[in-house]
């Protein structure tokens, strides 16, 4: 007993309560590598309101680095601004401005390179080159932060939230705009995007690439240059997000390539010039989205296979599915199509009549891009009806043998 | 005039069958082969058909993937051209090219090759990254 209280004794003398250092123009000390210099490990840090010019300041040990009212750190379009090589780091409550650009090497305003547990929350970012940036690293959290840039040419911006080589992040409730691509993932695996505002980047609002077993739900992507692009993945969970008005000849709401085996659940495709593009993708479940008022709501390229679709909702769509192929070894249920014809005998609220959802001058457009002029004109009505009949050019198997007569209500149902 | 006529037509005619390389616009032309918006102007490709079609590619590998690819049969190919690095509104026929590649140079698809449009130029950038240089044959071979 004496032996252990001893020991407890010894412990609690050893272990130094951890020290709270202030910073501010006027306190004692005067510069965040100063208080940095003096710290400890497990020190906190508070940053008074003002701004900060001290170039790159470099970080290697576990600290708080706690703003009050949001003090200024000012890269003065010159530097990087932290750059963390630390594990257990928590960033909090600061305000990030005017990284320095250069072509090779990626100036951020945070930079992590092989840590872990690093918590970037609630900070403001304005006119940075990259934002954050995770290099090799693990079990992180990026939340509740703001990132805004306003470059004019994209060679002169970076990504919002940029990831490589990292697994188990965390990056939630976070509002990017005007970067590159808001939140860009290469190598990423085991992580979670949840409730983040993407708007306005000039790339993609989502860009994933080699990311495996990720997740990404309740997210909105809106109004990007080319909407959001999961590529060369397999394992990816899309949920509850919102693709909303991307716009343009290469722009996509969701741009699925070499994905496999994946779930696209109860998303919302809104005003994009395509709601979902797939190419070389399998065994992707596509159940519960909605696709209203696109150009194109699916386009799926022949060389995809496997895939379901089943209890979408497909309304005001100018094509609801179009194929280049004719061989289609994906199936299409149960899904409402607000062009459909049939009819509903036995009140059983499935059509009676299989839908073919892949209209024939939907293929012409296909091979002939410019054909799209003379859509909506009489003879395009006249041959799309002829191959309703007689189907010829359109692939025999696509189609929806019980397609529903109303619409499904997502927001009050539940598994 | 009617010879006026007949001349005029067939210089139209002949202006449309024009084969010649169009520029890379960043942000707005999209990449053949990975579908990705071209983004990078240091790194692109293009591949043009001899009845003047042109494929864009936003990396080399992009290119040579789909020179391999035989979706375009090669006897149709009338000419690829890549971005230079250091010049990159300039594109320059591949087989006049000088290339490095360095895993510290970053381009979109992973290919990390730089174009350049001399030798001079090759051999500082690639001892300054710690690159290595490659002819178009050689780089075709790399990416088969």
């Amino acid at each position: 007993m004496k032996v252990l209280l001893s020991i407890i004794c010894l412990l609690y003398c050893i272990s130094v309560p951890a020290n709270t250092i202030l910073i501010g123009a006027k306190q004692n000390v005067r510069s965040l590598k100063e208080g940095i210099t003096q710290a400890q490990f497990g020190d906190t840090l508070r940053v008074m309101p003002g701004i900060y010019r001290e170039g790159n300041i470099i970080l290697e040990k576990s600290l708080v680095i706690l703003g009050e009212n949001f003090p200024v750190l000012d890269g003065e379009n010159k530097y990087e601004i932290l750059t963390i090589h630390a594990h257990d780091v928590v960033i909090k409550g600061i305000t990030f401005i005017n990284t320095g650009v250069a072509s090779m090497t990626d100036l951020a305003a945070i930079k992590a390179n092989g840590c872990r547990n690093i918590r970037v929350i609630n900070n403001r970012f304005e006119n940075t080159f990259f934002g954050i940036y995770f290099a090799n690293s693990s079990h992180s959290w990026v939340e509740e932060n703001r990132l805004q840039s306003n470059a004019e040419a994209e060679h002169q911006i970076a990504n919002g939230i940029h990831m490589w080589k990292c697994s188990s992040m965390t990056v939630r409730n976070n509002i990017i705009k005007g970067h590159r691509d808001g939140i860009y993932f290469e190598f990423v695996t085991n992580s979670l995007i949840t409730n983040n505002h993407s708007e306005g980047n000039l790339r993609y609002g989502l860009h994933f690439m080699f990311s495996h077993n990720d997740e990404y739900r309740h997210n909105e992507f809106v109004n990007n240059g080319a909407g959001v692009a999961v590529m060369y993945t397999k394992g990816v969970k899309m949920i509850d997000n919102t693709f909303d008005r991307n716009w343009g000849s290469a722009a996509y709401g969701l741009l699925l390539k070499d994905i496999r085996d994946s779930f696209v659940t109860r998303n919302k495709f809104t005003q994009n010039s395509v709601g979902i593009f797939m190419e070389g993708s399998s065994r992707i479940a596509f159940k519960e989205n909605t696709f209203s008022a696109n150009g194109y709501a699916v386009r799926l390229q022949a060389s995809c296979d496997d895939n379901v679709f089943e209890r979408n909702n497909f309304s005001a769509n100018t094509f609801d599915l179009v194929t280049n192929g004719t061989l289609t070894l994906n199936k299409v249920n149960s899904n409402y199509w607000d062009k459909y014809e049939g009819y509903d005998l036995n009140n059983d609220t499935v059509g009676d009549v299989p839908y073919r959802p892949v209209s024939m001058y939907s293929m012409i457009v296909e091979q002939v891009p410019t054909a799209v002029l003379l859509w909506r004109s009489f003879l395009v009505y006249l041959m799309d009806r002829t191959e309703k009949a007689i189907p010829a050019i359109t692939p025999e198997n696509l189609k929806d043998d019980s397609p529903s007569m109303k619409p499904y209500d997502f927001l009050h149902s539940h598994y | 005039m009617k010879t006026i006529f007949t001349t005029l037509l067939i210089g139209l005619i002949l202006a449309a069958c024009d084969v010649k390389p169009e520029p890379l616009v960043m942000g707005k032309d999209a990449c053949h082969t990975c579908k990705m918006t071209l983004v990078d102007d240091k790194f692109g490709a293009e591949i043009i058909t001899k009845k003047g079609k042109v494929y864009k590619f936003d990396d080399l590998n992009c290119a040579i993937n789909f020179y391999n690819s035989g979706i375009e049969p090669k006897e149709n190919i009338s000419t690829c051209m890549a971005a230079v690095y250091n010049n990159p509104k300039q594109l320059l026929t591949v087989t006049q090219a000088f290339y490095c590649q360095s895993d510290l140079v970053k381009s979109p698809m992973g290919g990390n090759v730089a174009t350049f449009s001399n030798k001079d130029d090759l051999e500082k950038f690639a001892r300054e990254w710690k690159g290595k240089t490659f002819t178009w044959n050689e780089l075709l071979e790399q990416f088969k």
